[in-house]
């Protein structure tokens, strides 16, 4: 019996456990050794230490950073209230809601992309309308620029942070705002004393997902940002494809990794607090 | 008259890891009988269950089912018929795929297939439901097809694994009466696991009490009710008073008893070989007492004291009186108008010397 | 009920802006006009015709296809495989095993893609057709993982042995009574697969051989030197045939459910 059990899981485990350790964890180890080889492939730091010596790339940094926080920002301002509508909402407009908002994300991002770049472009819809309006006299430069990245990563990443406030707020009791109300808290005070507090499990889930997905994003700052918005990913792959310097390529990708995680750690240490383990703890 | 065994159960053991979860379990089951297994959760009568359907092997003893030793053949070859808590029907297929699933396997033909699925519909009552699928299905109309499914491949024995416990109330009741209908239409050895006594008394030829792995008792329900074989059966078969005291003599054939609190508890045909001096537990149910108004001197198995509580529950009425340190539960039928059930009020609580349990303390 | 409506603004708001591309490309794809132009300039089947003049977008169209058919097939059968032992049996090791299975999905593509290629080039396989498919069955894997041990954690095993009691031997129980009651899990775990392939940039582009490209990476790489109305007529076709798995995605398996998981795995 328990050889059997033993032989059974053997051959259901293995061939996803092939796949993981050949095409992810011992790529993922040679690719960390690579990072510390120099340019005599001798062990080194240089590739790491780099970024310490050359402002070049820390301003790069900086503006990953940037373009990630404002993305999170905008994500968050327009998802929380989707999300609210979709908590109240009864469950067919709840399904078509939900529908509308995640479709979009079974469809390639380059065409997503694709059609922001239309619409925001020099000839662009939005362009065309606001001077066809007489609002602008010269058409407004919405794209290459880390407005355009913004936008596209927001466009992109929205559903996930609707997503998790979503599922947060369902799972708040609709009769606590009912109770605030009897007890007297107006809406907008039942809102910032009952329901924004708990639907911060799903607002740290949604701000922590939305962040790690912008930092390590390449597609659409290629295509959004154009030459002039570098960001880690793009700068990454340059040093991969172009330059060919794969040690320099692997510990920009490394670093990058390296400070979502650590930028994620200390996010998520400074709002989970004890009385937020004692609330949300299962 | 010779019996025929249907199943036998020789000192069947099981352990998971280092616990022994069922143990020295001795049981023969008859052709045609419907034997239940009782219990609270976590005493072993699943497992037995399971040991008996084949989904675990004993780790001693042996299993026989109609004389053949089944440890180690698999639940697919034992040719049972088991009913389960959740009903277990395949969702995807229709009530009539359901019942006749095993007929298929079994490769009857289609025509047989058609026929024994009908009779098998009508004798659980719902031969209209044959084209649904389970989810268009009441809990308890579930339950029916599942035991229509159990019982149409003919099963050399028939084992239901707690199949009251998902349903409400009513519909339990209403089951309950179906499945002693149905026991007794077609006789099929039945094995019944329920932590339900009422269910056990009700249905069963006999009871296994068990506990703890342990069989606590066999018998029919009559005798696991008035003659428990230790303080567990009797307390976990119904409500009961429990006095603790010490054994003041014998009389003929009657014990004496003084309670802590100063009480003397007559009991008839009680275990003689307690001796005097002995602390010793005297148990008496609640609806064997009689209450009554009058204050009569207090004398042996009578009882002075207060009404404390009174909880009218339709049919009958609980109280609890407080006498001699001792609190004394009373179920009363409710047409009983001897006494005003008013909390505070002066009562005597009486009972019969025959209705008395003693059972030695050291026991537990 | 008056706080919904400007709440249901701002949903209407966003709704809009997540779905504008797809409103804006498909007009775009039948000016007349031969550059990019709002609004759109007459109606045409220009660009369309003009894909089939383009053997390049042609050929990714079908490498891609071809591409993400197989990362469906291979993917959710590996990891349906995986999802059950991690669900049925307990056995130490499984929490790591589970950890890595749904690791994928926590490190960025960018560097899956990068590290595949480093190793492929060790080992040979670098711009072959078995490296792409590899890595593309590798960001699959989570997905089917995740979707199929959700379609097992309401499985009532006790169907399973209802089943045996009924005399099925144990594969004739996994085909007439596991199989099609984790059959919706298994059929949305093979069609995110195919999209999940389908729309692959990041970890293809470190991967494709020069002159064999998926379809996205050829819109991708056309796109950063010339923005016509062809890559909005290839669009189109692209968001009509994803909309028609997207559809099916929704009956068989609803899209909440399925995102519910993949928020949830970060």
């Amino acid at each position: 019996m328990t050889m059997n059990k033993r032989l059974s899981i053997l051959l259901l485990t293995a061939p996803s456990m092939i796949v993981l350790l050949g095409v992810f964890l011992l790529p993922m180890l040679l690719m960390l050794l690579l990072s510390f080889q120099n340019d005599e492939q001798a062990f080194s730091v240089e590739n790491y230490l780099l970024f310490a010596k050359d402002p070049y790339y820390a301003e790069i940094m900086w503006r990953t950073i940037r373009v990630s926080l404002w993305t999170v920002l905008c994500s968050l301002v327009l998802g929380f209230p989707v999300a609210m509508f979709m908590a109240q909402a009864t469950g067919k407009m709840r399904g078509i809601v939900t529908m509308l908002i995640l479709a979009p994300h079974l469809i390639s991002v380059v065409i997503r992309n694709f059609g922001w770049v239309v619409v925001l472009g020099e000839k662009g819809w939005i362009n065309e309308v606001l001077l066809a309006l007489g609002l602008i006299k010269e058409p407004l430069r919405l794209l290459y620029n880390e407005l355009g990245v913004v936008i596209g990563l927001t466009d992109s990443f929205i559903a996930y942070m609707v997503l998790a406030i979503a599922t947060s707020l369902y799972a708040i009791d609709p009769s606590l705002s009912k109770a605030a109300s009897i007890l007297g808290a107006s809406r907008v005070r039942t809102f910032f004393t009952v329901t924004l507090p708990l639907s911060l499990p799903g607002l740290v889930a949604g701000t922590t997902l939305v962040f790690s997905l912008s930092m390590s994003a390449f597609v659409t700052p290629a295509l959004m940002g154009g030459t002039s918005v570098k960001v880690m990913p793009v700068i990454a792959y340059e040093q991969i494809m172009a330059t060919l310097n794969w040690p320099l390529g692997a510990a920009l990708a490394f670093l990058l990794l390296g400070s979502t995680i650590l930028l994620v750690t200390l996010y998520t240490r400074l709002i989970e607090t004890k009385r937020y383990k004692e609330v949300f703890s299962s | 008259m010779s019996k025929v065994i249907d199943v036998e159960l020789r000192s069947l053991m099981k352990k998971f890891q280092n616990n022994i979860v069922v143990q020295d379990f001795n049981l023969q089951v008859e052709q045609g009988e419907f034997v239940s297994f009782l219990g609270p959760s976590g005493c072993g009568k699943t497992t037995t269950l399971n040991m008996i359907a084949g989904f675990l092997d004993p780790d001693g003893g042996d299993l026989l089912i109609k004389g053949q030793r089944m440890n180690g053949v698999p639940p697919y070859k034992r040719e049972l018929g088991m009913v389960f808590q959740t009903y277990s029907l395949f969702p995807h297929m229709t009530v009539a795929e359901n019942i006749a699933y095993g007929l298929k396997l079994r490769k009857i033909s289609k025509s047989q297939i058609q026929e024994r699925v009908g009779r098998v519909l009508d004798l659980v009552k719902l031969p209209h439901v044959a084209d649904r699928y389970p989810k268009q299905l009441s809990g308890g109309q579930r339950q029916r097809i599942a035991i229509a499914r159990a019982l149409v491949i003919e099963p050399s024995l028939l084992l239901l694994d707690e199949p009251l416990s998902n349903l409400d109330a009513k519909l339990r009741e209403e089951l309950r009466d179906e499945l002693k209908r149905l026991h007794q239409e077609i006789g099929v050895t039945t094995i019944f696991v329920t932590h339900d006594q009422e269910e056990a008394l009700s249905l069963s030829d006999r009871i296994v009490v068990m506990n703890h792995g342990f069989i606590e008792q066999i018998g029919t329900p009559k005798d696991i009710y008035n003659r428990p074989a230790s303080e567990f059966v009797h307390t976990f078969i119904g409500k009961t008073n429990r006095l603790e005291g010490e054994v003041a003599g014998h009389e003929g054939d009657s014990l004496i008893i003084q309670t802590i609190g100063g009480l003397l508890v007559e009991a008839k045909s009680a275990n003689l070989m307690l001796l005097p001096g002995q602390k010793a537990t005297v148990f008496i149910r609640p609806e064997k007492i009689r209450l009554s108004a009058d204050t009569a001197p207090e004398g042996r198995n009578r009882a002075n004291g207060q009404l404390k509580l009174s909880s009218f529950l339709g049919s009958y009425t609980e109280c609890e009186v407080q006498a001699n340190g001792h609190s004394i539960s009373v179920k009363l039928q409710t047409v009983d108008k001897g006494v005003e059930l008013v909390p505070g009020k002066a009562v005597s609580c009486s009972w019969d010397a025959e209705d008395v349990l003693v059972m030695p303390a050291e026991r537990g | 009920m008056t706080k919904l409506k400007p709440l249901g603004l701002i949903t209407f708001f966003v709704l809009i802006l997540v779905n504008l591309p797809f409103l804006v490309i498909i007009p775009s794809s039948f000016t007349a006009a031969g550059y990019l132009s709002f609004p759109p300039e007459g109606f045409s089947w220009q660009w369309y015709t003009m894909i089939l003049e383009r053997p390049e977008f042609i050929e990714s169209f079908w490498f891609s296809i071809k591409l993400a058919a197989i990362t469906a097939v291979l993917a959710t059968l590996i990891g349906t495989l995986a999802a059950m032992a991690l669900h049925r049996y307990k056995f130490r090791g499984k929490g790591i095993i589970n950890g890595l299975l749904l690791s994928p999905l926590t490190v960025p593509s960018l560097i899956i893609g990068i590290a595949a290629l480093l190793f492929f080039t060790r080992i040979g396989i670098a711009g072959t057709f078995t490296g792409l498919l590899l890595a593309h069955i590798l960001i699959s894997i989570p997905y089917v993982v995740r979707l199929v041990l959700t379609g097992l954690s309401t499985f009532d095993y006790t169907l399973e042995k209802a089943g045996y009691m009924l005399g099925a031997r144990p594969l004739r129980v996994f085909w007439d009574i596991t199989l099609p009651l984790l059959r919706p899990a298994i059929v949305s775990g093979m069609i995110f697969s195919f999209l999940t392939s389908f729309d692959n940039v990041t970890v293809s582009l470190f991967l494709v051989a020069p002159d064999t490209t998926t379809l996205p990476l050829a819109i991708f790489t056309y796109m950063q030197e010339t923005l016509d109305p062809l890559v909005a007529s290839i669009s189109s076709v692209v968001i009509l045939l994803s909309l028609l798995f997207i559809v099916i995605l929704e009956k068989v398996y609803g899209l909440e459910r399925l995102f519910g998981l993949n928020s949830q795995s970060h």
